[in-house]
Formats: C-alpha cells, structure tokens, sequence
C-alpha cells in the first residue's frame, strides 16, 4: 500500500534578483507501508527541500503530493497538521529538541497534540518510549544536557511515540560521530522495522544510506535509482557495509 | 476539550520552564493589579468613611429632621411641641428619636477659672443617629435622667483642660450658673482631626431642663427621626401632616431630611474618587502590560524554531495561537491573583485601614468588588498581551522555523 507519493513535483523559489532557482525538478516517487528508502546527495541538491515536501511542511511549485491516496494540496492547514501529527515522524540532524524541557517533556510533546487515550495516558506513553531507546534513566534530565547520541536518542522517540506511519529522518547522523551515529541508525532502523513504519532517510553518508533497501541520489534537483556499490567504490572512505539484517540483531 | 488542555499544559510547561522571565516580567503586572485592586478597596473604605463622617452631621440614612417657628419670630413653646412630637412618634412607632437643641453656651470651671464652653442638649438616641464615636466611656442612656449628677460627655479637648483624668475614676465637671451643679463625666469626643480644641460639652436634655425652666434665648430644639431609606418618602409627608393638624396660629413645622444620602454631589464626589484613582491605576496596568509584549515578543523571536518543531509533530497553527496566548493569560491571572492576596493581606491586617480612616467604626469587609475588578483586569492584559505574540507565533512558517 503506497502511503506517501510525489508525481512530477518541482520546487522553484524567487531569488532577491527575480531569477527563479530550480530545487526539485520533475520527482516521482512512492513510499510504501514498511519500505526503507534512502536518499544520498551533496549539499544543496535540495534532499531537505525533498523531505519536507514528503513530510508535508512545504508544498511543491507543481505537482502532486498524495497520502494514503487522497492529495494533500486540497486539505485546509488544520486538517493537513492533523494528518501529520498522526502519521509523520521527523528527526532532524540539528535534533531540534525543545530547549529547557526534559527528555520526557520533548517525547509527550507530539502527544500533546492527540487525541484521547494518546493525549491522557501521554507520560506512561512518552516514558515507555524512553526506555524503549535506552533512556528511562534520564527520562528527567534536562534535554540539553544530554549527549548528543542521548539526544538524536530522545529525539527519535519523540519521531515514534505516536506510531507514525512514515519516519522521515533529516541527516540523522549529521551531528554524531561514527560509533553513535552507527549505533542511532540500528536503533532507528530496529523500531522502524517494529512498528513497521516507512523510514526515508536523506543522508550524505554511504553508510547510512546502504541500511536502506531502496536507495536513490538527488543530483541538480533530480532524483534517479542510486548504485551504492559504484557509489562505494568511488568513495575513498569505502568500507564493507553491515547488511541491515545483521545490525538489527546486534 | 485535549486540545484547550494540551494548550493550557504547554502554557504551564513554557511558564515553569522560563521561570525566571517570566516572574521578572509579571513583577509589574501584580504590582499594577494590586495598585487597581488597593485604589477599588481603599474608594469602598473612603465610601464608608465618608458615610460615617457625613452620619455624624447630618445622622444616619434616612434621618428627618423636624423644625418648628413661630411666623412672627417669638419662641415656640417647646413644652407643647414635644408632647406632639412625643405622640406622633408613638402612633408611628418610631425606633429612634431625639431632640437636639444647639447653640448654647455654658459656664464651666476649670482649673485655671470659668470658661464659656459650647453645650448641645441631647436625647440619649443622638448618638445611635448620628453614629457617634467616643475615644473613651459611654453615652447617656434614657436610666441617667434621673441621675443626681448627670451624665455628661465632652470633648478631648476639653478633658485635656480639665487633666485627663481617667474615666475608671470618674471625674466630673462642675457646671455655673442656672443649670450649675456637678456633673459626672462618663464620655470623651475624640477629636475631630488635627487642631480640634473645640471645648464642648453635651448633656442630657431632660436634665438641663429639670434644672432650667426654659431654654436659653437663641437656642431651639430640633426634632430628629431616624427611619429606614425605603421608607422615608412615604412616612415624611404624612409626619409633617400628622405634625401640622391643629397648630396654633401663626406656628409652622418643617419636616426635610438631614442625611448624606438626599445631597446630590456625594455620590459624584466618590466617583470621580474612584475614576480619577482606577485612571491612575490603569494607566500603570497599562505600562505593565506594554512591557509584557515587549518581553513576548522578543522572547517569540527565540521561539520561532520550538513553534516550527511543535507544528511539525502536528499543532495546528490555531493551538499554538491558543498556547501563546494561554501563556501570557496564565502568567498575568497568577500574578494579578498574587497581587490580590498581598493587597487582601495588606488591608486586612490590623493596622493599615484603621490608620488610613482614623474614627472609622464598622469597618467593612474586603470588597469583592475590588477583587473581582482585579481579578478581570489581570485577564484582560493578559488576553491583550498575549494576543500580538499569537499572531506573530501563528505567521510563523513551519519550512523556516526548522531551518532557523
């Protein structure tokens, strides 16, 4: 079942000298209930421009966008921040957890905005999510002054209290060193699988994007099926890759 | 019903996490609301003390006041006069009454030689008419007529004349001329506000007149009825006829009200007490709640990101306007009911309002006027303050908060 698709969707914003840049051109794609999609591409190919179009925070210049089926340039806002809430989950590279709050308070956030039992049994929910990612230790220790994997860590939970159907992760790993950040994308990958939600995760790291089954590169705002052997091969920093399956059950 | 409570949760989670902002800010708002509630209370204590003070000259709400006079100007046989009176007031049942006659002037002996005071004769239910307070003792009561040294009450002045003696050794005062013998002091007349040497004595009317057949030329008696406001307008006309019928020749009664309540400026004066003071207040509620926008809105600008994150994960922009909003309207009711208690508090103690209305008798209770208008005028700057940084918080585009 196709939960998120793009068809023929451009972005173009109004540069300050009237010219008109080009950030998506012409994307098709299609996210399927438990599907694991990574997009790879340097900086500036628009993969965030990307993901916040499949996320629903941004519309595109043309083309459609359609969840579950029905197309969300039609919805009112309220209505389209409702479908999001209840079915999208976001990890930002930044973490962008909310300032001066504890671990719990940033993982019942998104449970604030529910309804019924998620919204009043919200902290047993955002609790057992905690400790779900390792971190029911520290469920009262102020966010930012945790570290950053502990963070990326909270802000995951935050992403899957909800159960969403769609993960979106924004250079997950972009603010964590290797180990931590190897460990973050098990773990993201490990609930991902579990709840069987959809992940697209948008990377620059080859390692990252290869925990996917379906990779595809974003180059000059055009989306193509990406090689990632080739890909290895000519990366300097190639490495044998961890199948998925057997991070899983590390 | 979650989401009004989501929104009252976030309110309370940015409240307690900012504590420090926060308080700072609303330092201003309760001081300003506790200024508007303490201006709405002390106007209720200046009402009631103004109440009282205006009772002491012209008596309680509803006092008439009866005169009577010759045509030709020669004097009224009192005598006859007060058996009239005396049976209308039984045939109207009145609860209190009294005569009154000023103007007098009696000789008393003081320590330093004989003095002319001013005397006024009283039936013993003056003081409840006219709500007189005494810095020591009693007033007459109808049992001191027959007593063998009559009952007198002076002023403080004159006590300090006479030594202040204390009245648990009851001192008297001896009185000159026709009315001269011993009189016991049994009260004192605080006086009445700084400078007040005024040296006075008030007696008994039945006892000056058992000893002085007539009263002395210039002085008159006033007759005084102390009935309820709501009846007043119906019981003055009859009384006046009732009082009228069968009059000697050439003899007319008046029958007008004396009290506070009939003159038309007072209830103007303590309004625009009251409106002049609230402006004041106001105008301080006013500054306080600038500066909580103020503060808002530059603490909205640190925000942009947290509103971006939150409508990310589903708040819509009309919760987060709700939040924003709750915020500023939690923070301001909190402090505006802080501010209430201390004012509460503050008024309520034993030494604030009996200092601010000296001789004030029945204090009244807290206002619940003054707590409500507080109350209202926290939320108002609340809504007000809170409502600019909502807007700014609801223009707030999703895209470029999380880039921010």
């Amino acid at each position: 079942m196709t939960l998120v698709a793009l068809q023929d969707v451009t972005k173009s914003v109004l540069l300050a000298d009237d010219s008109r840049l080009e950030i998506l051109r012409g994307i098709s794609l299609e996210v399927g209930a438990g599907d694991h999609v990574s997009i790879v591409g340097r900086s500036g190919s628009g993969k965030s421009t990307l993901l916040n179009i499949l996320g629903m925070l941004d519309a595109p210049t043309s083309g459609t966008v359609s969840f579950e089926g029905r197309e969300v340039r039609r919805m009112r806002s309220g209505r389209l921040d409702r479908l999001r809430g209840d079915n999208v989950g976001f990890v930002f590279q930044q973490f962008n957890l909310l300032p001066g709050r504890t671990a719990l308070d940033n993982v019942m956030m998104p449970l604030g905005h529910a309804r019924g039992s998620l919204f009043w049994n919200r902290r047993r929910i955002a609790g057992d999510m905690l400790e779900r990612v390792g971190l029911g230790h520290r469920i009262d220790q102020v966010a930012d002054r945790l570290s950053g994997g502990e963070q990326q860590r909270v802000a995951i939970a935050r992403a899957l209290v909800r159960k969403p159907v769609l993960i979106l992760a924004d250079e997950p790993t972009g603010a964590l060193d290797i180990d931590t950040g190897a460990s973050v994308m098990a773990l993201l990958d490990e609930v991902a699988t579990e709840t069987e939600a959809a992940l697209v995760t948008i990377t620059h790291d080859l390692h990252v994007a290869a925990r996917a089954r379906r990779h595809y590169r974003l180059d000059g705002g055009v989306l193509a099926p990406a090689d990632l052997d080739r890909a290895f091969e000519a990366s300097t920093l190639a490495a044998p890759v961890p199948s998925p399956a057997v991070e899983v059950a590390t | 019903m979650t989401g009004l409570l989501g929104a009252l949760a976030d309110a309370w989670a940015e409240i307690r996490v900012h504590k420090l902002r926060v308080l700072l800010s609303l330092i201003g708002i309760a001081v300003s609301v506790a200024a508007l509630t303490a201006v709405v209370a002390f106007s209720e204590y200046q009402r009631q003390y103004q109440t009282e003070q205006s009772d002491r000259w012209g008596g309680r709400a509803a006092t008439l006041v009866i005169g009577v006079a010759n045509d030709d100007g020669t004097p009224v046989d009192v005598d006859e006069f007060d058996e009239r009176f005396t049976r209308a007031t039984e045939r109207f049942e009145f609860s209190h009454t009294a005569r009154v006659a000023q103007g007098l002037m009696l000789p008393v002996q003081l320590p330093d030689g004989v003095v002319e005071v001013n005397a006024r004769l009283l039936d013993p239910g003056y003081s409840q008419i006219h709500r007189e307070k005494l810095l020591d003792g009693r007033w007459p009561r109808d049992a001191d007529i027959e007593a063998l040294a009559p009952p007198v009450v002076i002023t403080e002045a004159l006590w300090d004349r006479l030594g202040r003696v204390p009245l648990a050794q009851h001192p008297t005062v001896a009185l000159r001329g026709q009315a001269g013998g011993t009189y016991q002091v049994i009260g004192i007349v605080p006086r009445q506000g700084f400078g007040d040497e005024e040296l006075r004595v008030d007696l008994l009317y039945d006892a000056y007149r058992a000893r002085v057949d007539a009263l002395p030329e210039g002085a008159f008696p006033q007759y005084e009825v102390w009935v309820g406001p709501d009846e007043v307008d119906a019981i003055a006309p009859v009384l006046a006829m009732d009082l009228r019928a069968g009059l000697p020749a050439g003899q007319s009664v008046s029958v007008s009200r004396s009290d506070w309540a009939v003159q038309p400026g007072a209830a103007d004066a303590m309004a625009t007490f009251e409106m002049i003071t609230g402006a004041i207040a106001a105008v301080i509620l006013g500054l306080g709640a600038l500066s909580l926008v103020n503060i808002q809105l530059v603490a909205m600008r640190q925000r942009v990101r947290e509103i971006g994150v939150r409508r990310a994960f589903g708040a819509t922009s009309g919760r987060v306007f709700v939040s924003v909003l709750l915020e500023s309207l939690v923070a301001t009711t909190v402090a505006g009911v802080i501010g209430i208690a201390i004012v509460v508090a503050v008024l309520r103690s034993d030494w604030v309002v009996p200092a601010m209305f000296s001789g004030m008798q029945d204090v009244p209770p807290f206002p619940m006027r003054a707590a409500f208008t507080g109350l209202v005028a926290s939320i108002i700057v609340g809504a007000i303050a809170g409502f600019v940084p909502a807007l700014v918080a609801l223009r707030v585009k999703v895209i470029d908060a999380i880039r921010f």
